[in-house]
């Protein structure tokens, strides 16, 4: 039956305008660069260098997750818990409340550690298994659909094969996924130039789906953070570089105008 | 420099020149009991009767403030249970080392392949959230064992049963030293110190070591002769008195516990 012949009208729809659903991170700037945020269960790296804002950004994802009503969860492994929510507390947009009432579940690695009975220098194959599966319990158990671990490259420390970071990343990644789990694993980086690798062991950035690079950049004397999305699977996004301001209100995303840059080869922020 | 300390004359002659082993007998045998200032060390087989002898011999408990008695495989239940029907003083020293290494490590190791294999409940979860610190579990249980028996003062009364418990988790050259510091404080403290260890296991290199440490070496073995067992003590060094050397068939009866019964003189 030819349904045009009658008379049944169908909208013009290109081949594959399939888009997946997204989870709105709620960052100011970053929703907008992501088209309209990160699709969700995805594993999302967020490399940066020291003070570049990375925990911020990772704490005000939870937190506005939180405000939807969203059970999240924080691993730390670079600083201890108590000292995170110290510094965490500055900022406007978080309220303790969300920590007490278990909407932001904070973890401390070293506890995670101690309980698994992981107190050691180096991670075999059967020690990062139960690393994932205590993981996945955690967010399986409490229904978390936001997660950050900051850092996933001081965890990777511990793990000497590179093929078992690898299954680590991917295996995790992939449960968290199945979850229905939006994750952002935190990655130090020493330099966020164009010729750097966005992590520390170099698998990190091939196995997850997205990379999201935070640095600073030298402008007119002035030490600038940066923030720019290199890769997200299952959405188009900006490649530009934009400027993050920490603000007590949150991170503060603009897009970087293309002058006066100190050495603008290297830099070629706004491409 | 060696440590210059000070003995009342009153306590010299409370104390004497030697303590008794606790066992009547034994003390009779031994020219009038152990010198004050000596270490034995007593290499035992399994079930020959040698934690017995320990409690027996922190029994006389001269200063109840100045004794310990510290057990590595027995409970507090248990050691209370044996003095008092023997009815040995009950208000010395005990530590059971044994029982917080269980509390302290095993329990933790037990709970942490519970969460490995089962994964985590949700009050685990809501604990863990909560927990900001980790717990400090790495005890030192050969410093802290050294330094309980160090800090007693002049004519103590010390047993440690047994060196296994250290021997097997500590690298045996620290386990020496330990007790090399023992020894010497003993001496110095004119104390009286009574280190057990069995021979399953023990290597000749720290037997011999541990052997040319004490002032005194015993042997705690035990036979079977027809259908019975027969427990013996070899006395098998003694410093300065080689005509103490021995070896002293016991038995344990309920009213004396370890009672010599044959003595065999070995030179």
């Amino acid at each position: 039956m030819n349904l045009r012949a009658l008379g049944v009208s169908f909208p013009m729809q290109p081949v594959g305008m399939y888009s997946r659903d997204r989870c709105v991170t709620g960052v100011h700037g970053l929703d907008e660069i992501l088209r309209g945020g990160i699709p969700y269960g995805s594993t999302v790296l967020a490399a940066g260098t020291c003070g570049s804002g990375k925990t911020t950004l990772g704490m005000e994802f939870l937190v506005r997750g939180a405000n939807a009503g969203e059970a999240c969860a924080h691993f730390t492994a670079t600083e201890p818990s108590v000292k995170l929510l110290e510094n965490i507390r500055q900022f406007g947009f978080f309220d303790m409340k969300m920590v007490d009432t278990g909407l932001i579940n904070v973890f401390d690695m070293d506890v995670l550690y101690s309980w698994l009975g992981l107190e050691k220098s180096s991670f075999d194959l059967d020690d990062v298994h139960s690393l994932i599966k205590s993981i996945v319990d955690i967010v399986n158990t409490i229904g978390v659909t936001r997660l950050v671990i900051d850092s996933v490259t001081t965890l990777c420390y511990k793990i000497k094969s590179e093929q078992l970071i690898r299954d680590f990343l991917f295996t995790l990644g992939k449960k968290l996924a199945t979850l229905g789990c939006t994750t952002i694993l935190i990655a130090e980086i020493t330099s966020a130039t164009q010729n750097a690798h966005w992590s520390s062991f170099g698998v990190e950035e091939a196995i997850c789906d997205g990379i999201i690079v935070l640095g600073d950049i030298e402008r007119m004397g002035h030490l600038l953070r940066f923030l720019q999305v290199v890769k997200m699977r299952g959405t188009s996004h900006s490649r530009a570089k934009h400027a993050i301001e920490l603000t007590p209100l949150g991170v503060m995303l603009t897009p970087m105008l293309k002058w006066g840059a100190v050495n603008d080869n290297l830099n070629r922020w706004g491409s | 420099m060696a440590k210059d300390v000070q003995f009342d004359s009153e306590d010299e002659e409370f104390f004497g020149s030697v303590g008794s082993f606790g066992v009547p007998k034994f003390d009779n045998e031994m020219r009038g009991g152990v010198p004050r200032g000596f270490t034995m060390i007593a290499f035992t087989d399994i079930g020959s009767g040698s934690e017995l002898f320990a409690k027996q011999f922190v029994s006389p408990a001269e200063e109840a403030e100045n004794t310990i008695y510290i057990s590595t495989n027995e409970g507090q239940a248990e050691i209370v249970r044996i003095f008092q029907k023997y009815d040995w003083p009950l208000d010395i020293n005990v530590r059971t080392i044994g029982e917080e290494y269980n509390s302290n490590v095993l329990e933790k190791e037990l709970l942490a392949s519970r969460y490995r294999l089962e994964g985590f409940r949700l009050e685990d979860i809501q604990r863990l959230a909560q927990t900001r610190f980790v717990e400090e579990s790495n005890q030192d249980y050969l410093t802290e064992v050294t330094n309980e028996v160090m800090a007693l003062g002049p004519y103590f009364r010390a047993v440690l049963d047994s060196l296994d418990f250290f021997l097997q988790r500590d690298d045996p050259a620290r386990v020496i030293a330990m007790v090399r510091m023992l020894q010497a404080h003993a001496q110095l403290y004119r104390g009286l110190l009574f280190i057990s260890v069995s021979t399953d296991g023990l290597s000749p290199k720290v037997k011999q070591e541990l052997s040319s440490i004490a002032d005194m070496v015993l042997s705690f073995q035990v036979r079977t002769v027809g259908t019975d067992f027969e427990t013996s003590m070899i006395v098998s060094k003694f410093r300065n008195a080689p005509e103490n050397l021995k070896i002293l068939v016991f038995r344990v009866t309920p009213e004396e516990g370890i009672t010599p019964e044959t003595v065999e003189r070995i030179a």
